[in-house]
């Protein structure tokens, strides 16, 4: 059973647990998912399920279905990955389940023009071109690096303190090699190597977690913004 | 036209001033009062007046059925109990006349209000589960009736089957189809976790409904619940919203 946790203004609004192989998500109370804000449309977005794995798909929908902040027509959902759609967010859980739906068009829906919605459209299309320009998947330099952008180009990088690492980083007590990103199937995965506690993501401490768009990675006092190479 | 819709302040003058400046800004046609007014804080008299001066619609809440004394307060927790004795030596006969007067429902423009529920108004029922809310359906003839009495905003929409889903009280826009049971929280002792006041408004016209949350200032309030010797458990719920 999948599991999906509806969000407004980071307060649950409700949880859906479901063993059904499809979900649709929109404004009408025709919807499994109903999200009743003009920013969302009639028919928005569904949550097709298999015995492998979940997909979100967007409709064609007028202000787009995000998922971690990358705007999608149809990917395939993780643990924990949120899905933005207007104001509302949807944490999915795996277990899972969903399908394809008939054409939006304008039906009422609200061209959404909040700072927000902006934001992270503006924010998407600087990726995307980012991701395009370097043809895979990035690190954004952040708080004491180096560079502003460096291209993921083979199947491990190492981070850490020794000079002949791939990506520098600073920080006492900080491992010669204190953490390597490995790739693994289609995914990016980042495993600690050295001291305990100094490589994060989000702010929390890690052994070997895999790498989501738009994580926040820390080594030591060095952070970098992970963006997702997939063509999301 | 847009209305703000405020209930369960229980003479918590400080939470309703707070949420009455807010209300201010939002320059709404209306304020509909869903009850309980009194009962559980120290300034009942200042409440009353407040909400007599700025609402024009008023409602009975059990609170106010209880200091009329047609209700019985034997089923009320001890707390409760104690501070509806409280409440009945402060206020005056003048107070008293002016809440012998709320109504017990009111409609308005397709809209139904209500304390408790619909199915019954008098019986004080608590409509907090989809199964509770799915009676409730049956007793009202609009799209939205917006209720008050278990302090925890929530929405309860009927879907195609009539089943009612719930959620938790968020910001909004209603269809014009589909039929709502909205409960609008609690102005003066939230029970959501969320300290803050709690008050809805709702814009006819543009058809939003939205949920505001209004911090004030709970150590004044609690100090002075505290000097009036209310039971502690009233005065230390306000700070976590419980």
């Amino acid at each position: 059973m999948a599991e999906i946790v509806v969000k407004y203004d980071n307060k649950v609004v409700e949880r859906i647990v479901t063993e059904k192989r499809r979900l649709s998500i929109g404004r009408t109370n025709e919807n499994d998912i109903v999200l009743e804000n003009r920013g969302v449309s009639r028919k928005h977005a569904m949550i097709e399920f298999n015995d492998k794995a979940a997909i979100v798909i967007d409709n064609e929908s007028l202000n787009g279905t995000f998922v971690n902040s990358r705007k999608v027509s149809e990917e395939v959902l993780r643990d924990d990955d949120i899905i933005t759609i207007g104001k509302y967010q949807l944490i999915y859980n795996s277990q899972n389940s969903s399908s394809t739906d008939d054409a939006a068009g304008f039906d009422g829906t609200m061209v959404l023009n909040t700072k927000a919605h902006r934001k992270l459209v503006e924010k998407d299309r600087k990726e995307r071109k980012l991701v395009e320009r370097y043809g895979g998947s990035l690190l954004l330099g952040g708080e004491n690096t180096d560079f502003s952008e460096y291209r993921i180009d083979r199947d491990v990088i190492t981070i850490g303190k020794a000079k002949f690492v791939h990506v520098r980083a600073k920080g006492f007590w900080l491992s010669g090699i204190q953490a390597k990103i490995v790739k693994e199937n289609d995914y990016y995965k980042l495993v600690n190597l050295g001291r305990k506690g100094k490589t994060m993501i989000n702010g929390e401490p890690i052994d070997n977690q895999e790498l989501k768009n738009g994580d926040l990675i820390s080594v030591g006092k060095s952070t970098y913004k992970f963006v997702e190479g997939k063509n999301r | 036209m847009k209305v703000a819709l405020i209930s369960d302040i229980h003479g918590n003058l400080e939470a309703l001033s707070a949420i009455l400046r807010e209300i201010e800004q939002l320059q709404v046609d209306d304020i509909f009062c869903l009850g309980d007014v009194i009962g559980y804080g120290c300034d009942p008299g200042a409440c009353l007046d407040l909400v007599d001066k700025y609402a024009s619609v008023k409602l009975m809440g059990n609170h106010e059925f209880a200091v009329l004394k047609r209700l019985s307060t034997d089923s009320y927790t001890p707390a409760a109990k104690v501070s509806t004795e409280w409440t009945k030596q402060q206020l005056t006969d003048r107070e008293l006349t002016m809440i012998a007067e709320y109504q017990m429902l009111h409609e308005f423009e397709g809209i139904t209000l209500v304390h408790s529920s619909p199915v019954a108004p008098d019986k004080w029922q608590y409509i907090l589960s989809a199964d509770q809310a799915e009676p409730a359906f049956d007793h009202f003839s609009g799209n939205i009736c917006f209720y008050g009495h278990t302090h925890m905003p929530m929405i309860f929409r009927e879907m195609p089957d009539s089943s009612p889903r719930q959620q938790t009280g968020h910001d909004f826009d209603p269809a014009d189809d589909t039929r709502y049971l909205v409960n609008i929280g609690s102005v003066g002792q939230p029970r959501d976790n969320d300290p803050r006041a709690c008050f809805v408004s709702y814009d006819l016209e543009n058809s939003e409904i939205k949920f505001h949350r209004v911090e004030y200032d709970i150590t004044k309030t609690q100090g002075k619940m505290t000097n009036a010797e209310l039971p502690d458990v009233l005065v230390q719920r306000l700070a976590v919203g419980r």
